[in-house]
């Protein structure tokens, strides 16, 4: 595809086209799982642990049975009884020494010991659901504790508490990655080395939806049907398949709306299968809705990874080598995915965007008594990102190098690409000057002396932090993408897609795309996800990938169709195809003037094509400059600006681009500044079970976010796109701490952590005032 | 969320009844405590008496010096009334940054303060302003009300009816969010009132109290500057994951200056 026609990509309906979704869903006609409803249908409340690591010794359910309207009670040894005991691990390649993973078993109900506080120990199935709350309170659990290790450094040191006989010193998995003797060496020759230790620090993904299931039986056909929030019921349906032994052909996974995701809908938690296992039983439908609370202490954290970095440097400032030392703390069992995204992502871009020539990482996967982690928007690639722009930023303020010079003497040059990186992968193209020189100049940097002498008079302090970032996106784990497309009667289309939308706007991207290709505005075209009966294939939405695979496909998709519709177009018209031209829905004659539009060739047989797609990876990249000021008497941090400009390839829709933005920029913004999952030490407890005590960002904490583009064409997709949904995540961590650094760093204060909490910045500061 | 019976008073009487006939019983104004308690089981009552419906606990009245605010009166209505923003504009203030919009359409001054959470806003302005809580059964001064965390004079069945705040020379409030729950991490009220200078901390202890270092030395002189030589006592102060004894004070000096500075050119 040319330049020229990329131009004229995504004119139709208009780039900043509203979303087609929002105003079902804010007239409040969206269905989410809880949302479904079956005949019949039981309700399901969980007793869950209440100790961080502890033996069963014994579970008395005799009061609970009784109970008005219970129907069902269902511990450990039922779920054991029902081969319930190994999630899928995805976690299968060979690590340090050729060794595979160790995969600790998870009982659906945990079964003779608790590892982490939120553990379900029982599941009480009754009429109601208040029926079932009340029921679960009238279990006994007899609990022996066990010694308790929430910190990973901690888990993996000697004599720490053992949590699974087969995972001896808790490590469950060892990697290493790129050329230890080539780092060693650079490092012994190095002028400079800027070393860091950096905790990325547990979160709640914290979906608007509660997590919730309906699981319904069909004992005539052996069917399970499963209503779930999900990022795509195929991978719902292949992680339920291996933890329940139920073959592929006897689940469907039926899902519409999705209120949130962020990688915390990609599991088939213990739960879900749980509520099948008493769906069979019970021979009714069974529902079950997690409150806030339940989604604290059980749905998928996220991040939780512990890096010791170190970056060598020659006199010039020119990046030598990284040598990276990785622990991820996964919880007290591994979520499928969950262990992949650290031993994975990281890799794939050690480098960031510079021509750093020699790397070096070692990660471990370490098992601690806390609620299991899993992917979180950017799934390690915000950590990997912010590792490198920390350890830049600190390296360039030690050595006395603008932070934009440094950065711009070490970038990857743009008559580089495609670009193969010293761990293996090839950054197919990017143009890192041009993106930070828009950046710098939207920031104003060169004015921001002026702004920062005028914050001092005001008694406050102002930082200016840069961070410029590259992540993979596009490739699958499924073997392709594919989109179904129906034509109807009336020239309106239906597409069909496995990648499931948790509010990017698939519904509107989508449709423009085919729109698009087929001429036609976007309105006539409806997206459908999640609808088990056609049997698609597909990867769900995560990593950035959807636009690049599903919405490539859509594009592909509608192609075909013109391609599939033209002989049937040709003999309606009694022409050749070769004298049928195809254009905004209709075909026509070069000779006889005659007209037939797609709708016409539907209403006189069914029309419908699939299209499909495999993609490679792709490279979205950006720079953030985050402009902050700091209140020294009360440690608050307020950020006065926040620029970004992102490449994210091919842009379809502005306002969901932006939209994308905002969302990322902020969970990063609340990663940095509050946001942090702490658990007690000693006992194992959640210190921070409700929004009582863990700081979600708020509206009156964001500001205006300045959003531009500086895009390059990506090569893996004939539409250029590269993917944006965790950018801003990516980006953000960095250019927020480097700006909080920037600001404190004149005052003596030492590099600091997540959550930069003004508690936390008030200590610093006055602890460096009193050195002084 | 336990069974229970929800009951609306008609009528203040009505409502003492319901209360004595029934220990397990609770009363529930805006419940913007008492749902979340009950939501997480930590609350069983076998009955809830809304008192939001009872004509005597309505109303913002200001006659003689005094502004008369009922119970149940609710954190948006108290914000925007022409009659608190005429005679006590600190309170409004206070009362537009309660929570969120939703907690202020439904919370009430009367629920806030027989709840006295130790970090709500309302119980530094009773204290400061020393004001009246006109209840059921007798009238109590904010000194005697206040008994620490979540304990107050109330007896069993005994409900505020309204609140009377002396209307001060000058006010004014400033608060700290908590980052998470958004109350009152150190919320200082400052009034100049008739019987001298008060300044009342809330979200800082174990309860609101007066900072009496603070009121003597800005008795002599309204200025922020006097206040930075004060050091609060941290002893009585709280210490959690979110902050030590030693910021709390900090946030409560800062808040006191600020106070000040607003006090000027207020009412």
């Amino acid at each position: 595809m040319d330049h020229h026609e990329h131009q004229h990509l995504f004119d139709v309906g208009g780039a900043h086209l509203s979303r087609l979704e929002d105003l079902r869903l804010i007239k409040g006609e969206g269905c989410y799982a809880a949302d479904w409803n079956l005949p019949q249908q039981a309700h399901a409340a969980f007793l869950r642990a209440d100790h961080a690591h502890a033996k069963i010794t014994s579970i008395n359910t005799d009061a609970a049975r009784k109970a008005p309207g219970v129907l069902g009670v269902y511990t450990g040894e039922d779920a054991v009884r029902a081969g319930q005991t190994k999630p899928l691990s995805m976690l299968t390649f060979a690590g340090k020494d050729g060794k595979k993973a160790l995969i600790p078993e998870r009982p659906t109900l945990a079964h003779g010991r608790v590892r982490f506080v939120g553990d379900a120990v029982a599941m009480v199935v009754a009429e109601t659901a208040l029926q079932a709350q009340d029921a679960a309170e009238l279990i006994e659990v007899e609990y022996e504790d066990l010694p308790v290790v929430v910190a990973p450094e901690t888990a993996l040191a000697d004599g720490a508490p053992q949590l699974h006989d087969n995972v001896p010193g808790n490590l469950c998995f060892e990697q290493e990655a790129g050329d230890a003797a080539a780092v060693e060496a650079a490092f012994a020759k190095a002028a400079h080395v800027t070393k860091l230790k950096l905790d990325c620090t547990r979160v709640v993904p914290n979906p608007m939806e509660p997590r919730a299931c309906l699981a319904a039986y069909d004992a005539k056909s052996g069917v399970y049907t499963l209503h779930s929030p999900v990022q795509g019921i195929n991978m719902m349906r292949m992680q339920l398949v291996a933890y329940t032994g139920v073959p592929e052909e006897k689940i469907k996974v039926v899902a519409r709306d999705v209120g949130g995701g962020f990688g915390q809908r990609s599991i088939a938690y213990p739960e879900y299968c749980s509520v099948m296992m008493a769906a069979k039983a019970l021979g009714r439908p069974v529902k079950w809705v997690s409150s806030r609370s339940e989604s604290f202490l059980s749905d998928s954290h996220g991040r939780a990874n512990y890096i010791t970095a170190e970056l060598a440097l020659d006199k010039d400032g020119t990046f030598l080598a990284m040598r990276l030392d990785w622990i991820a703390d996964l919880g007290a069992y591994l979520h499928p995915a969950g262990p992949v995204s650290p031993m994975r992502n990281p890799v794939t871009c050690l480098n960031g965007v510079y021509k750093t020539p020699a790397l070096f990482g070692r990660w471990r996967v370490a098992l601690t008594n806390t609620s299991p982690v899993s992917a979180y928007r950017g799934a390690a690639r915000p950590e990997m990102a912010y590792t490198i722009e920390r350890l830049v930023d600190e390296a360039a303020a030690q050595m006395k190098i603008d932070p934009a010079e440094i950065r711009r003497r070490n970038f990857i040059p743009p008559e580089a690409f495609p670009y193969k990186t010293p761990t293996g992968s090839v950054y197919d193209i990017a143009d890192f000057p041009a993106v930070l020189d828009k950046a710098l100049k939207l920031a104003d940097v060169k004015g921001f002396a002026k702004r920062r002498a005028e914050t001092e008079k005001r008694g406050l302090l102002r930082g200016l932090g840069l961070s410029t970032v590259i992540e993979n996106s596009g490739a699958g784990m499924f073997p392709k993408d594919e989109i179904l497309l129906e034509v109807a009667a009336d020239g309106t289309l239906t597409a069909y897609s496995i990648s499931h939308s948790q509010g990017q706007g698939h519904e509107t991207t989508f449709a423009q795309i085919i729109g698009d290709a087929l001429g036609i505005p976007a309105e006539r075209i409806t997206l459908r996800q999640g609808i088990a009966e056609k049997g698609l294939i597909g990867n769900h939405t995560g990593g950035s990938r959807t636009i690049v695979g599903a919405g490539t496909v859509c594009h592909l998709a509608a192609k075909k169709l013109i391609e599939t519709a033209t002989p049937l177009a040709a003999e309606e018209l009694g022409v050749e195809p070769s004298q049928v031209t195809y254009a905004k829905g209709e075909f026509k004659s070069k000779e006889s003037k005659k007209t037939v539009t797609l709708g016409n060739l539907a209403a006189k047989k069914p029309l419908s094509v699939t299209g499909e797609g495999k993609f490679g990876s792709t490279f979205p990249n950006g720079c953030h400059i985050a402009e902050i000021e700091i209140d020294p008497q009360t440690g608050v941090t307020q950020v006065v600006s926040y620029v970004t400009v992102d490449d994210c390839g091919t842009v379809i829709n502005h306002t969901i681009v932006e939209g994308q933005m905002h969302g990322a920029v902020a969970q990063g913004w609340g990663q940095i500044f509050g946001e942090n999952v702490v658990y007690d030490p000693e006992t194992g407890q959640l210190l921070t079970g409700s929004f009582m005590d863990y700081a979600m960002p708020k509206a009156g904490w964001i500001n205006d976010i300045t959003i531009a583009e500086h895009t390059t064409f990506g090569t893996v997709s004939p539409l250029g796109v590269k993917g944006m949904g965790e950018s801003g995540c990516t980006a953000s961590l960095g250019a927020l701490t480097n700006a909080v650094m920037d600001a404190l760093r004149p005052l003596g204060v030492p590099p600091l952590d997540m959550p930069l909490t003004a508690h936390k910045l008030w200590q610093a500061i006055s602890a460096a005032k009193k050195g002084h | 969320m336990y069974a229970f019976q929800y009951r609306k008073a008609g009528s203040l009487k009505e409502a003492a009844e319901f209360l004595a006939k029934d220990d397990e019983a609770k009363p529930m104004s805006g419940g913007m405590t008492l749902i979340p308690t009950l939501k997480a089981r930590l609350a069983q009552p076998t009955q809830v008496i809304d008192i939001t419906g009872i004509a005597e606990l309505s109303g913002i009245e200001s006659k003689g010096g005094v502004l008369s605010i009922g119970a149940a009166t609710r954190h948006q209505q108290v914000a925007s009334s022409k009659v608190v923003r005429d005679v006590l504009p600190a309170l409004a203030e206070l009362a537009s940054n309660i929570g969120d919009p939703q907690v202020r359409n439904r919370g009430t001054i009367g629920g806030s303060v027989a709840n006295n959470d130790p970090a709500a806003d309302y119980p530094a302005a009773v204290l400061a302003l020393d004001a009246k809580i006109i209840t059921n059964k007798r009238e109590i001064a904010a000194e005697d009300f206040f008994q620490g965390m979540f304990a107050t004079a109330l007896e069993a069945g005994e409900i505020i009816v309204r609140i009377a705040f002396p209307a001060p020379k000058k006010a004014a409030y400033a608060k700290f969010p908590h980052p998470a729950s958004g109350y009152a991490m150190a919320g200082v009220f400052i009034a100049e009132t008739a019987a001298g200078v008060r300044v009342a901390v809330t979200g800082a202890g174990e309860g609101v109290f007066r900072w009496s270092d603070a009121e003597a030395v800005l008795a002599k002189k309204m200025d922020a500057t006097a206040l930075e030589k004060l050091t609060l006592a941290t002893d009585g102060l709280n210490e959690d994951i979110h902050g030590t004894r030693e910021y709390r004070a900090q946030l409560v000096k800062v808040m006191a200056g600020r106070a000040v500075a607003a006090l000027a050119g207020k009412k």
